[in-house]
């Protein structure tokens, strides 16, 4: 991704880099998402315990900041599994779900987009028709009803969720094909003679790069309120398996007696959509002002 | 006009029928209903019977058919599990949903619209900062999260409300609070961003250049321009009232349609899922349709463009 | 000129359908209404008229860039492929075009160099480790320096920008260069330079230019021969010095006279009646509603493009004395 974002960003500024003076805010953000990419990638590093491991002794143990001890820094739930260490490896599950999904969601979106444009004509309509479908449905109705119909893996899980949001891609990667080929450098590409494929991939993909990044920001949020959402029903990710979502449903059952196993993913959930977004509507306003 | 509205009522209709189609699909993909309700080893038998009664054995083309003529009759099938009709489950589910969504559109409305236009109105004044960070954080608390903190909050630590279950109108306030102040932050954002780009057009400095006071001029000029976009998100959110408390009914254990939807995904009961799904498919394309009808409404240019397809 | 034309264009017919608005009714529209030209090696034929009078459709359909409803393109005594094939793109490097806008018409994301060498990669001409040299000498031909590679097209001027365009279009060597308006987004003192570097390279390479324009000045300066169009046909077609210095058209002449010239007040003819629109094609010769000339006869049958007695082509029917001026007509109010 990033690799792409950098020639647009080139393109958009002037030839005279003057320094970007980033608003404390999007600093924060920034922070966070390198905290939570790190925790990700060192997630078996970091943990202190293995995240299904038992300490029956210590159950139902409170943090350190409610009078706990450090031998479990964030508490145990009530079979005394280190609410950290699960939180750690859940951090890393939803962050692979959410990048997978959004990857899928974009890939699919852009290839449709493209089609649409290149072809016209009826695989245009057949597409518009999908982005109508996909846009008047809510989103988690149809996920649900998939879910439903399927039963659940993470792969599946992961695609499913790749679904939600395409049909922006879709619209965006259609419209600026079309008015990239019908006058400007696409337009005077194919007339050098290059192929459909070199005029997408080497001009108009890398030209509307920006645009896709900042709706991908935008997206990105989304996809992980809807997997901590379905997980928390308990229709999304499955034990032993365990994501942010999952925790917030297993930690429901203990509100009274133990809220921390719930807050602390709460607070994760939050910080993390909170973050995306800020950075999203960042990025937006510096790269691409006609979004909303 | 009637050619526009032909146009956007045969577009709700291709919605319904790919709806249907993606029901149908997905059921016949999803593998042999016949072995995911009879236990493995049930007796063949069994599993043969169950076949002939719900006509799996015949072509697909036929079974869908079939499908899309049950369905234009208002067969909608019965629960797999209890076997009584699909549609009269999820029907006396209906109530209970909306007692919760109505309360809580009226609330997304009343405080997130006038919200919206005031943060525009008043441009980086504190009030605007301090209502585009509660709706920043209005996007990115889900539902569940803040349901919980106001359960653990009012519920919990002040015991001043009751935090599940539907006896008595109290249980209805929680539930309504969670599912308002998040529609309501949305709302306030695209009413405000909406009014933000309305107030940029050249015809607002036009109209003050001209000396039209201010206030008439966001009246006239900018609110009605402004409204398009908002509409088109309030219709949203019509057309989700019966869809989008599936995960608030979750938190406070309230008996709607949502917590059908969950229990019977959880199940795997797909006549009532495939129910909810097409009851949810025509809530939203009605939506839609009045959504289209009031832009015919505010978009003067629609107007006319309808008078001129038709004179 | 001798020998078979490098272009040929014969009756070349292109249809829009074209909505108004969201809802409206499919209009049908003819942008080019039976063109016929020719264009020899080393030769530059000036294509002038008005904004939508089909004259940049025309330059379209000659690169085949788009597929003509009726009528055919020959180049280099072949006819042109279907589109988006193998030949069709191979073609590609013996036709190029210059734009209007070069800015639009370049990458705003590669360096001029890349896209100046683009041409060679997709046509795979001459090695890898030749590219940069190659890449500078087409740089010298159109007047920048080598180093202007590197940079990316913003921060170019309009006139280096236009040469960038040129030097991309000349990179494969092409035999056919269409100039569509290639000089009206530059600054005036900026247009000049460009003509005479397309004179110069041509002068120099023997390609044959189809040079698009409004400006009857600089269609004159540029060409061996002029076509005037008016909605979507050519109504006079000769010599630059004939057209221009005794429009035989009435669209010629009024064109002729709207020219600013300095000490020869109040003879501009001023044209009447609606700007042209293709999708309410007036009847017989489409001129006729603006036409101060115009006979009953204009307005039944079209005039067909046909030789004067000094050569050169016309479709009036008063220019070849069919009838005489307002014959039949009810009498107008003066202008």
């Amino acid at each position: 991704m990033s690799d792409l974002a950098l020639p647009a960003t080139i393109s958009a500024a002037p030839p005279r880099r003057r320094r970007v003076r980033l608003p404390p805010l999007v600093i924060f953000a920034i922070g966070w998402l390198s905290l939570m990419l790190l925790t990700a990638f060192a997630a078996d590093l970091v943990a202190p315990y293995p995240y299904t491991a038992l300490d029956l002794r210590n159950r139902l143990s409170p943090p350190v900041f409610m009078g706990g001890t450090w031998l479990h820094p964030l508490g145990t739930d009530e079979l005394g599994r280190d609410v950290l260490s699960r939180l750690i490896v859940s951090i890393r599950m939803s962050l692979l779900i959410a990048f997978g999904a959004t990857a899928i969601g974009a890939i699919l979106g852009v290839t449709l987009g493209f089609l649409a444009a290149h072809f016209r004509g009826a695989a245009e309509q057949a597409v518009l028709a999908l982005v109508d479908f996909q846009a008047s449905m809510p989103f988690l109705i149809l996920a649900l009803a998939v879910l439903a119909f399927f039963g659940n893996s993470l792969p599946l899980f992961i695609c499913l969720l790749g679904l939600h949001g395409w049909e922006r891609y879709a619209r965006i990667a259609r419209g600026l094909a079309v008015s990239a080929s019908s006058q400007g450098y696409a337009a005077a590409v194919v007339q050098l003679g290059a192929s459909p494929w070199r005029v997408y991939t080497r001009h108009v993909l890398p030209n509307i790069a920006s645009t896709l990044i900042v709706s991908m920001t935008l997206a990105f949020p989304e996809i992980i309120l809807l997997e901590s959402g379905l997980s928390f029903l308990g229709l999304g990710v499955q034990p032993p398996l365990t994501s942010l979502g999952n925790m917030v449903g297993y930690g429901r059952e203990y509100l009274t007696r133990a809220p921390w196993i719930l807050l602390a993913p709460s607070c994760v959930i939050v910080l993390t959509t909170l973050s995306v977004s800020l950075l999203g509507d960042w990025l937006r306003d510096r790269l691409d002002p006609t979004l909303r | 006009m009637v050619r526009f509205l032909g146009l956007r009522l045969a577009r709700a209709l291709l919605t319904l029928v790919l709806v249907v189609t993606f029901a149908f699909i997905v059921l016949r993909l999803s593998g042999d209903p016949a072995l995911l309700i009879m236990s493995a080893d049930a007796p063949p038998e069994a599993i043969a019977a169950f076949r002939q009664a719900w006509g799996l054995d015949d072509p697909v083309w036929q079974q869908y058919l079939r499908y899309f003529t049950a369905i234009f009759r208002g067969d909608l099938g019965q629960s797999m599990r209890d076997g009584r009709p699909a549609i009269e489950l999820v029907a006396e589910r209906v109530p209970a949903t909306l007692a919760l969504t109505l309360p809580a559109l009226a609330m997304k409305i009343g405080l997130g619209i006038p919200a919206g236009i005031y943060a525009a109105l008043h441009r980086n004044s504190f009030a605007d900062r301090a209502v585009m960070l509660l709706a920043v954080a209005g996007f990115t608390v889900p539902s569940f999260v803040l349901g919980l903190l106001l359960v653990l909050v009012f519920a919990v630590q002040l015991g001043w409300l009751p935090s599940g279950g539907q006896d008595s109108w109290r249980h209805a306030i929680l539930p309504v609070l969670t599912l308002g102040i998040g529609g309501a932050a949305v709302l306030a954002r695209f009413t405000r961003s909406a009014m933000l780009e309305v107030l940029g057009q050249p015809y607002m400095r036009t109209a003050l250049a001209k000396g039209v006071p201010w206030h008439v001029a966001v009246r006239r000029h900018a609110l009605p321009n402004a409204a398009i976009p908002t509409v088109t998100i309030v219709g949203f959110m019509v057309g989700s009232l019966l869809a989008g408390a599936v995960v608030v009914e979750s938190v406070f254990s309230w008996p709607g349609v949502g917590r059908l939807l969950v229990v019977a995904v959880a199940n795997r009961d797909l006549a009532v899922v495939q129910c909810i799904l097409l009851l949810v498919a025509t809530t939203m394309v009605s939506a839609n349709l009045i959504v289209d009808l009031l832009y015919g409404a505010l978009d003067p240019r629609l107007r006319a463009q309808a008078k001129g397809a038709n004179g | 000129m001798s020998g078979v034309p490098l272009l040929q264009a014969r009756e070349l017919v292109r249809r829009y359908t074209m909505r108004r608005g969201l809802m409206g009714r499919p209009v049908e529209v003819r942008a080019v209404d039976g063109v016929t030209l020719a264009l020899e090696r080393g030769r530059t034929l000036g294509l002038v008229g008005e904004s939508g009078c089909g004259k940049s459709t025309t330059g379209r359909l000659v690169l085949g860039l788009e597929v003509p409803d009726g009528g055919n393109v020959t180049f280099r005594e072949g006819p042109m492929p279907p589109r988006q094939t193998a030949e069709w793109r191979r073609l590609r490097a013996r036709m190029a075009m210059v734009y209007q806008d070069p800015l639009g018409a370049l990458d705003r994301r590669l360096p001029i160099g890349t896209q100046i060498a683009e041409p060679l990669d997709i046509h795979g001409i001459g090695s890898r480790a030749d590219r940069p040299e190659r890449v500078a000498q087409l740089l010298r031909d159109v007047g920048l320096r080598p180093d202007h590679a590197q940079r990316y097209p913003h921060e170019l001027s309009g006139g280096q920008r236009q040469r960038a365009v040129l030097a991309r279009a000349l990179a494969t060597g092409p035999e056919l260069l269409v100039c569509d308006e290639p000089i009206s987004a530059l600054d005036v003192s900026i247009q000049a330079q460009v003509m005479n570097l397309l004179a110069e390279v041509q002068e120099r390479s023997g390609i044959a230019l189809l040079f698009i324009s409004h400006d009857l000045r600089a269609v004159r300066q540029m060409s061996h021969r002029v076509a005037v169009m008016y909605l979507g046909r050519i109504v006079e077609e000769g010599d630059p010095d004939a057209v221009l210095h005794s429009p035989a058209h009435p669209y010629s002449q009024a064109l002729v006279s709207a020219i600013p010239q300095p000490g020869r007040g109040g003879r501009r003819i001023i044209l009447q009646g609606d700007p042209p629109n293709p999708a309410a094609r007036p009847s017989g010769c489409a001129f006729h509603p603006r036409c101060a000339l115009a006979a009953a006869l204009c307005s039944r049958a079209a005039p067909v493009l046909k030789p004067l007695p000094d050569g050169r082509l016309a479709a009036c029917h008063v220019a070849h004395g069919t009838v005489s001026p307002r014959d039949g007509m009810p009498q107008q109010r003066a202008a």
